[in-house]
């Protein structure tokens, strides 16, 4: 039951995108084309599930045994870029379509602020090994939710006859403000 | 103090090594062996992606070269300097590209063919299409410019009477504009084609007129002038050339009442010579 | 020498400036500043970083051979994050407990990373130190700008000093994320808008100069 709360918390209520402003570089950039944005979501929700995955035990039993919970931010981005490393290598073996279509993105997942923020709200909220990863997966779904949706506004956005200053990244961001408002309502949906 | 230095130090040098060592096992392991000849040819190609050749991209058509499903000739947007170069790559016939340009078959712009509606839709022709078009002749141009947006080479520009121009030195003849246009009026046509009827409607006669001041109205005299018999046919309240057999020459186009059918028009503007010519202003 | 060296610091204060026209870096700018001391705090601590690990970067630029450049550049990074934060937890633990987790994401932060890429690994030191402080600073204005409006508009006070009395009803939704979203939109627009009349009135000089 548990599980579900925290599924539900991290996808909708605390949205990583729209409440915490997490992964926003990719949300505005990567928006404009939904195939795109779709793309981009899964593979970082891949991405964000193997970090979780990853992350707990190099930090509970490696780091805090050792005393230096301190070097957290070091050791967390030096294996989320070995893992990014290590998807982009698998996914070229595996299907070069994809690999094609997911392109730059993928190195880009690397600085995305969504997985490291992953892993430390992660350890800030002392989650245990499965709920880590319901965590991670469910993060990454919220994130590719958000981008989805923005990318489906954007590509409506084309036909609009948007002002000059406002064209590009400015629209964008107020549109990602009335989404975090519509994603609002969802505040309540768990109780304490 | 010092201990924290060294355990810290260690760990995250241990961490380090063995995320290191990870990685240089996958990289083995997940090697992807592909052939250099691709690599290669693909370098030589345009990099456009444009889809002349048929194949969607030029990585895509590098692939089916390796795997001999395509003919080097088919890269129209390299032509045969391209071809060239993957004959020697491969090993095989270089074969001979022909170059196709882009010529649009409509000459009746805001000047000539007037608007019957105004239009705040879509700014584009395929949505204009859809509803009926904004002009009175339904098979003219709309001037919304989905033919200009399709060109990846710079290759056209739309001007002040609404009707797309093609740059002849720019343009590759990959015919995306050609299926961009939702009402067909761009074909695609080797050089030595210089004799086109620039008018698609079949509308009869009487109303194409009324609509289009030079338009086709199949009154039959291109028909009869044209030295080959047959040349020059009627076909649907439109008189349409035909290339195989007739000859490009200009004695058909003399008697033409609405001057659409044209010979060797000077379309063949580079885009510095166009775009100096609107800098000079009208009536140069 | 001099000459250049100013003008790459002033760049980062108006032609490159982050986060406006330098589109990085937009997660803390919009996570910490509902107030303008967290956005000032927020921008020392990321200029700190930038300033440090691209002076290194540029410095030991020679060394790193190209395919372990990242992950070294991203270590670098993360070791100074861990200082900076604590430093902050232990000088200004009020400060620290506002900005939160978002001290140590500035290891992600675009424009750190950006720069190093960018910047410091293909120059010497001199220019870089002068590239990093003049983005840096650029970018403590924007948060602190973003930050002093939000503040105004959501509590009525500036730095906590209260600067609208008791008659104004704040506007709540300053401080929720989506205010923060609107006021960076807002913001970017009259950037763009006041970048876009400077370039008309040059080009309007231009042609005036020429003659034409």
């Amino acid at each position: 039951m548990e599980l579900i709360l925290i599924f539900i918390s991290a996808a909708l209520v605390n949205n990583f995108v729209l409440a915490y402003f997490l992964g926003i570089c990719p949300f505005v950039g990567v928006s404009n084309k939904t195939e795109n944005a779709l793309n981009m979501g899964l593979a970082t929700t891949f991405v964000m599930t193997l970090t979780a995955a990853a992350t707990w035990p190099i930090y509970y039993y490696i780091l805090v045994p050792f005393n230096v919970p301190f070097l957290q931010y070091v050791a967390f981005i030096i294996i989320i870029a070995a893992l990014v490393q290590f998807v982009e290598m698998y996914i070229r073996k595996a299907s070069p379509s994809l690999y094609r279509a997911l392109g730059i993105f993928l190195p880009l997942i690397t600085t995305n602020c969504a997985v490291l923020g992953l892993a430390l709200f992660m350890v800030l909220r002392e989650y245990g090994f499965i709920e880590s990863i319901i965590f991670g997966f469910a993060t990454g779904v919220g994130f590719t939710l958000a981008i989805v949706m923005m990318s489906g506004i954007r590509e409506e956005l084309e036909f609009a006859d948007i002002p000059k200053p406002f064209q590009g990244v400015s629209i964008t961001l107020i549109i990602a403000g009335m989404m975090a408002l519509a994603f609002m309502g969802f505040a309540g949906l768990i109780r304490g | 103090m010092f201990e924290t230095l060294i355990i810290s130090a260690i760990s995250m040098g241990a961490i380090g090594a063995v995320l290191a060592g990870f990685l240089v096992f996958a990289d083995k392991k997940l090697k992807v062996e592909e052939d250099p000849r691709i690599e290669a040819i693909a370098n030589v190609l345009p990099s456009s992606n444009c889809g002349g050749c048929g194949y969607p991209g030029c990585r895509s058509f590098a692939e089916a070269l390796m795997k001999g499903e395509a003919s080097p000739a088919a890269c129209v947007a390299g032509g045969n300097e391209t071809a060239v170069q993957i004959a020697s790559i491969l090993g095989v016939e270089a074969g001979s590209v022909k170059r196709m340009l882009a010529v649009v078959l409509c000459k009746g712009g805001n000047a000539e063919a007037g608007r019957t509606a105004s239009y705040k839709g879509e700014m584009t022709c395929t949505a204009d299409h859809l509803i009926g078009g904004d002009k009175g002749c339904t098979y003219g141009c709309l001037g919304l410019g989905e033919c200009v947006d399709a060109c990846k080479f710079d290759a056209m520009a739309m001007n002040e009477n609404g009707l797309p121009v093609v740059f002849y030195d720019k343009c590759v003849g990959c015919g995306a504009c050609a299926r961009a246009c939702p009402r067909n009026i761009i074909e695609m046509h080797p050089e030595d084609h210089k004799l086109f009827v620039y008018c698609r409607s079949r509308d009869k006669g009487a109303y194409a007129r009324k609509v289009c001041k030079v338009s086709c109205i199949a009154c039959g005299l291109c028909v009869k002038d044209c030295s080959v018999p047959g040349g020059i046919a009627l076909k649907d309240n439109l008189a349409v050339v035909n290339h195989a057999l007739a000859p490009q020459n200009d004695e058909s186009i003399k008697r033409c009442p609405t001057k659409c059918i044209l010979y060797d028009v000077e379309e063949s503007v580079t885009r510095d010579a166009y775009l100096s010519s609107l800098a000079k202003g009208p009536g140069k | 020498m001099a000459n250049s060296l100013a003008r790459e610091f002033t760049k980062g204060l108006w032609q490159e400036i982050p986060p406006f026209r330098l589109v990085l870096g937009l997660c803390p700018t919009l996570a910490v500043t509902n107030s303008a001391i967290n956005g000032l705090a927020m921008g020392m601590a990321t200029i700190f970083v930038l300033f440090f690990s691209n002076v290194l970067v540029s410095f030991i630029r020679r060394t790193i051979s190209s395919q372990v450049r990242i992950p070294a550049y991203v270590v670098i990074i993360a070791t100074l994050v861990t200082v900076a934060d604590m430093f902050l937890a232990a000088v200004f633990p009020q400060i620290s407990k506002a900005l939160g987790p978002y001290i140590p994401l500035i290891v992600v932060n675009c424009i750190i990373l950006g720069r190093a890429e960018a910047f410091a690994q293909k120059n010497s030191v001199l220019p870089t130190a002068a590239d990093t402080l003049g983005i840096g600073t650029g970018f403590i204005l924007s948060l602190t700008l973003m930050g002093g409006i939000r503040e105004v508009l959501g509590f009525g006070s500036i730095f906590g000093v209260k600067l609208l009395g008791e008659w104004f009803e704040p506007w709540i939704i300053m401080i929720l994320p989506a205010g923060a979203f609107l006021v960076f939109g807002g913001l970017v627009a009259l950037v763009n808008y006041i970048s876009s009349r400077k370039a008309a009135k040059a080009a309007e000089a231009a042609q005036a100069a020429h003659g034409m």
